[in-house]
């Protein structure tokens, strides 16, 4: 039994980062109808970033975080405003310009490896957080690291709710995603709002970084794997959908950890899994679980 | 308080306005008339900033407004409300509203002109939670104008509030207008309501293939003939097909 509570607190911490990553590029998706395939490389630099503002500014684990969120949505911003934006020029906005944005994305992937390549060089780095003791509860032991996961990024989701439902920059950003003209003749910020848009996706890919370093090593390839299961994740959820990439990160996240500690060599196959639930899902449900129709964004 | 001089513009090569004029006076009603595919909504979309006239000139009250962005547009004072009923689905009513209200920046001017939606379309207020998916018609056009009121605009351009509603709504709607006009805003309204049109409008103009073809004051405009015939053909190609 406390081994099944094990796997269900790596998989629902796991899950928590695939989610954050997923927000992102559904964030981008039903803002800007375009998929962002660089969201991997995003989280890369978040996380190479927080490890810089870790070790040689020697900052606490928090501040770097908050830092490296901060700076990561920033660069995404400028990443879409120099880039990506013009391929808007030729008329249409984000939604006709389709295709070369998909292209432009796995590009700018590749770009991004390899500046994370010339600035932080070719092996993996760890990123040491002294978290101290697990937590015992009962003969529970729940690891620190783990907690702090699921804790940092239920707020960073509790924040995004809270701006899109509450504030004027919410509204605004969810009236750009539904229709950029009609946002305009409201009198909104339409290109402010696209570059809001963005660079919120990509502090929430940083956070998901900079969350998973201390479990993992911080190298240049770590972006490769994570947009696949984030991908999966946003699909299982119902793509475009915020609480869906929520949803469908926690389950991918369970799934394949569940599935890896269910026999001694499950554990090969830990990739499987996720595609395994996407293509049951997507038989069973196409849309995604919270799926809705196109129009009913954010 | 709008003055629109020789404007040429259109879709990427696509030239539908070929050096319209027209002006309106603050206080008025204008009526822009005029059949399918000449111009009308093309006209308000260049004078929003939708759209960049690729000659001729926009002014509203002494500035020059053409080529600037919408949103600043609608932060000089002139705001548009689009054909369509477009309204944020899934969006209640009151952030539908709230929306039009962005370039404000004032809690208490924006619950303001909150409350002063609210009383020309009582009924909005009642559904106020309620997602504007869920909306007929009429109301939907409640919400767009109300969403163009939200800014406290000094002129409004309304494109063809009456489309594909109930004769009934249409006159309630219309009432409405003329209400918010005697309330001290400018309205240029593009119709194919012709007649209703020219009931509530002061001036009117009767655009054909991009320039203005017809103009005069609306009661004489409403009994003149050769409105109903441009109204009725509206393009070159409407006009010469036979049968």
């Amino acid at each position: 039994m406390s081994y099944f509570i094990d796997l269900m607190i790596i998989g629902v911490s796991i899950g928590m980062v695939y989610a954050l990553v997923a927000l992102g590029i559904s964030l981008i998706y039903s803002g800007l109808d375009i998929i962002h395939f660089a969201h991997g490389e995003i989280y890369m630099i978040g996380a190479f970033v927080g490890l810089t503002l870790f070790q040689e500014l020697s900052l606490p684990y928090v501040p770097t975080l908050i830092l490296a969120v901060l700076a990561t949505g920033l660069i995404g911003a400028a990443i879409e405003r120099v880039f990506y934006r013009r391929l808007t020029r030729s008329g249409g906005g984000y939604t006709v310009a389709g295709m070369a944005m998909v292209i432009a994305g796995f590009g700018m992937s590749i770009v991004l490896q390899n500046v994370a390549y010339l600035i932080w060089g070719p092996k993996a780095r760890p990123f040491p957080v002294p978290y101290g003791m697990p937590l015992e509860i009962g003969d529970l032991a729940l690891p620190i690291s783990y907690v702090w996961i699921v804790i940092a990024a239920l707020t960073f989701m509790l924040a995004l709710h809270l701006v899109l439902k509450k504030t004027m920059i919410g509204l605004a950003m969810r009236a750009v995603a539904y229709n950029k003209d009609i946002a305009y003749l409201s009198g909104v910020n339409v290109p402010l709002m696209i570059s809001l848009t963005f660079g919120v996706a990509c502090a929430l890919g940083a956070a998901a970084g900079v969350l998973i370093g201390p479990l993992n090593y911080v190298q240049v390839q770590m972006g490769v794997g994570i947009i696949v299961k984030a991908f999966a994740a946003a699909v299982v959820g119902g793509f475009g959908s915020l609480p869906g990439a929520v949803l469908g990160g926690l389950l991918v996240g369970v799934v394949e950890s569940l599935g890896a500690g269910a026999c001694n060599s499950c554990g090969n196959f830990k990739d499987v899994y996720a595609f395994i639930l996407l293509i049951v899902v997507l038989m069973v449900k196409p849309s995604g679980i919270l799926g809705v129709s196109a129009k009913i964004k954010a | 308080m709008l003055e629109i001089k020789d404007l040429v513009g259109g879709y990427g090569k696509v030239r539908i306005l070929n050096g319209a004029s027209l002006r309106v006076g603050a206080g008025q009603i204008v009526a822009l008339l005029g059949g399918n595919g000449t111009g009308k909504s093309t006209l308000l979309k260049a004078a929003s900033g939708l759209i960049k006239p690729w000659s001729g000139s926009i002014t509203f009250d002494g500035a020059r407004i053409d080529g600037l962005r919408p949103d600043a547009i609608v932060k000089m004072g002139l705001a548009q409300v689009t054909q369509g009923k477009e309204a944020f689905p899934g969006m209640t009513v009151e952030e539908n509203l709230m929306i039009g209200a962005y370039t404000v920046g004032d809690r208490r001017k924006t619950a303001a002109s909150l409350e002063r939606v609210y009383s020309y379309f009582p009924v909005l207020k009642e559904k106020r939670r309620q997602l504007s998916a869920t909306l007929s018609g009429g109301q939907l056009q409640m919400v767009c104008i109300g969403r163009g009121l939200m800014s406290s605009p000094r002129m409004i351009m309304l494109d063809e509030p009456s489309a594909a509603l109930a004769p009934q709504v249409v006159l309630e709607i219309f009432r409405t207008i003329a209400q918010i006009t005697r309330d001290g805003l400018t309205v240029l309204m593009v119709e194919q309501n012709v007649r209703m049109a020219l009931l509530l409008a002061s001036y009117g103009y009767v655009i054909r293939d991009g320039v203005i073809h017809i103009e005069g004051p609306a009661d004489q405009l409403i009994d003149d003939e050769n409105v109903r015939l441009s109204y009725l053909g509206g393009t070159v190609a409407n006009r010469e097909a036979k049968l």
